[in-house]
């Protein structure tokens, strides 16, 4: 009996595995898209071998003497059974507002290559960083007068002075998040984790193009949306539905 | 329904507790007691606070998102390593590596920290494969340079950290150095000073490799589930312990110790013994320490896979704790300054 816990240790991690990646895409609060195929070869390796272990068991009782005994279950690996029934019953949230608020914003890498011209669109989508970037670093100063689309997550500002829109980016994932931030004025603050679509102008204050220029937005318009399929990437939202 | 039959398993597991007659590999076995006890309290509190509005605070929702992304994330490459790892054990001949190595040691010591480099696999493997290479009459000095430098720089573990640090090779550059480095020095040095009375003294004879008595298949699965589950089980205590890290600590902390380059080597060293992170999974960890230096967090990743809490515990058992102490304590000193070198020039 003792040894039917290491193959069911194996099948759950591999089932929990599989069952985060094959039907939704729950897997995407942790870590990047591109890690899909791998976890769910992982989830098909454990659960076979795990199968394999079950059925290899009844050909080897009354060998657990022998000197170097792999058979037993090293007490450590009880602690797979914390994120594999995690996995299967209670998928742990996505980050969002306690997570933004508590961490420094991510530095904005530096443009080498200057800027393109904006595309005439307006309102004119825009991610989080490109903003920011349009504003500290653009010296065409492009931005000025502009209409902006820009989406993300309310994180409220603890000082209570407006609130900000909030992207967190997975570097790899959930455990390396970095935020990016845009104060929004000009309007009352949202319950916090409310992803919004907000268009806007550049909020003047210092000079545009340089780092005195606040990545801040006056807001004209607030839309909620649904939470982007892609919420932990540094990317325009691609929507569900 | 499994929770019945986890609840069986464990009062059998239990009911073995006194086999002490084997302390060293066994170590572990010891303590099923406090396991079973730590596993029920875990298991009985996620069940119950599952529906319940604890589980909703922010902040022990975002400490079980970093653990369970952490152990997600390591997971695949967990599972690469420990069946390659165990494929080489159920299939490649014993004495092929005393056959590869030269004959003299202080030769054999730099073959072998690069011979571990080929064998992918994670500290808590490597430890007695060490074990039985000196039990096949490779010197030992050539076992621990081997010991030191598999779980560090092979291929698996460089992949990882490519991955953690995307547009960086400077970063692998550094690791693989830093780790050679260390892991030859390391062997040098026990040539030089090290004694083979802290060993332990009772040799028992023990087969990693193919044994009599399995088919090869069996002695993989067997190999593969062993492997998996410790180095699993540790991986999930290691993530634990950094999403408590990462949800507890405030970044002022961090900035206070980031600030000091010098502090900031030696605080990320220390932080690699406490964490005891899994060296497949660790350059995610340092890569998510981002207001730490490179060289800092290059020193998290090589002393990471060659000191850390449960190797400690896995070496003592296995070597005898006269030369665990030793042996760790001069590792940490070395792979420290190697780090800061190699760190220093490179990154």
């Amino acid at each position: 009996m003792r040894r039917v816990a290491p193959s069911l240790l194996l099948k759950l991690t591999g089932i929990g595995l599989l069952h985060i990646t094959l039907f939704d895409d729950t897997y995407l609060r942790y870590v990047k898209a591109g890690l899909r195929p791998v976890l769910i070869a992982s989830g098909v390796v454990l659960l076979l071998l795990g199968i394999a272990a079950a059925f290899s068991r009844a050909g080897r009782e009354g060998h657990a003497h022998d000197g170097h005994d792999h058979s037993g279950t090293p007490s450590a690996a009880w602690l797979l059974l914390l994120p594999a029934l995690s996995l299967l019953l209670f998928a742990p949230p996505a980050l969002g507002a306690y997570t933004a608020a508590r961490s420094g914003a991510k530095p904005v890498a530096v443009q080498k290559k200057g800027f393109d011209p904006l595309p005439a669109t307006s309102p004119l989508p825009l991610t989080l960083t490109d903003f920011t970037k349009r504003v500290q670093q653009d010296r065409s100063r492009a931005i000025l007068g502009r209409s902006v689309r820009l989406t993300g997550f309310v994180t409220p500002d603890a000082a209570g002075d407006g609130w900000y829109l909030t992207r967190i980016i997975f570097t790899c994932c959930a455990a390396d998040s970095q935020t990016v931030k845009v104060h929004v004025h000009g309007s009352e603050s949202p319950p916090a984790d409310t992803w919004l679509a907000v268009t806007g102008t550049w909020h003047p204050a210092g000079t545009l193009g340089t780092r005195s220029a606040p990545a801040a937005l006056d807001v004209q318009r607030v839309t909620p949306i649904a939470r982007p399929v892609n919420a932990f990437t540094d990317d325009l939202p691609i929507t569900p539905g | 329904m499994e929770k019945t039959d986890e609840l069986v398993t464990l009062r059998e597991s239990a009911a073995v507790v006194p086999v002490p007659s084997r302390p060293p590999v066994r170590r572990a076995r010891r303590w099923p007691l406090g396991a079973a006890a730590l596993l029920l309290a875990g298991a009985t509190g996620v069940l119950l606070l599952g529906g319940t509005r604890w589980l909703d605070q922010p902040a022990v929702g975002a400490w079980r998102t970093v653990c369970l992304a952490i152990t997600v994330q390591a997971l695949p490459f967990l599972v690469l390593g420990t069946v390659l790892s165990g494929a080489i054990n159920a299939f490649v001949p014993a004495g092929l590596f005393t056959r590869v190595l030269p004959k003299r040691a202080a030769l054999a010591v730099p073959v072998a920290g690069v011979a571990g480099a080929v064998l992918p696999g994670c500290e808590c493997a490597s430890v007695p494969v060490a074990d039985s290479l000196i039990r096949r009459g490779v010197t030992p000095a050539a076992a621990f340079a081997f010991l030191l430098s598999a779980p560090a720089v092979n291929p698996v573990v460089l992949t990882a950290t490519a991955v953690a640090f995307p547009g960086n090779p400077a970063m692998i550059a550094a690791r693989l150095l830093a780790s050679l480095g260390t892991a030859a020095v390391m062997g040098w040095l026990w040539l030089w000073r090290g004694d083979e009375k802290w060993l332990r003294p009772a040799l028992r004879h023990r087969h990693t490799g193919h044994a009599h008595g399995h088919s090869r298949r069996q002695e993989f699965l067997l190999a593969f589930q062993h492997d998996f589950l410790q180095a699993g089980g540790f991986l999930v205590l290691g993530a634990m312990a950094a999403a408590t890290f990462d949800v507890a600590v405030p970044r002022a902390v961090l900035d206070a110790f980031s600030g000091t380059p010098w502090l900031a080597v030696l605080f990320l060293a220390g932080l690699a013994v406490l964490l005891a992170v899994c060296s497949e999974a660790d350059a995610f960890v340092a890569a998510s320490l981002t207001g730490f230096s490179p060289t800092a967090r290059l020193a998290f990743m090589v002393v990471g896979p060659m000191v850390d809490l449960k190797l400690i515990a896995l070496q003592a058992g296995t070597f005898g704790r006269a030369f665990a102490w030793r042996f760790c304590t001069a590792t940490t000193v070395v792979a420290v300054a190697a780090s800061a070198l190699i760190g220093g020039a490179l990154l």
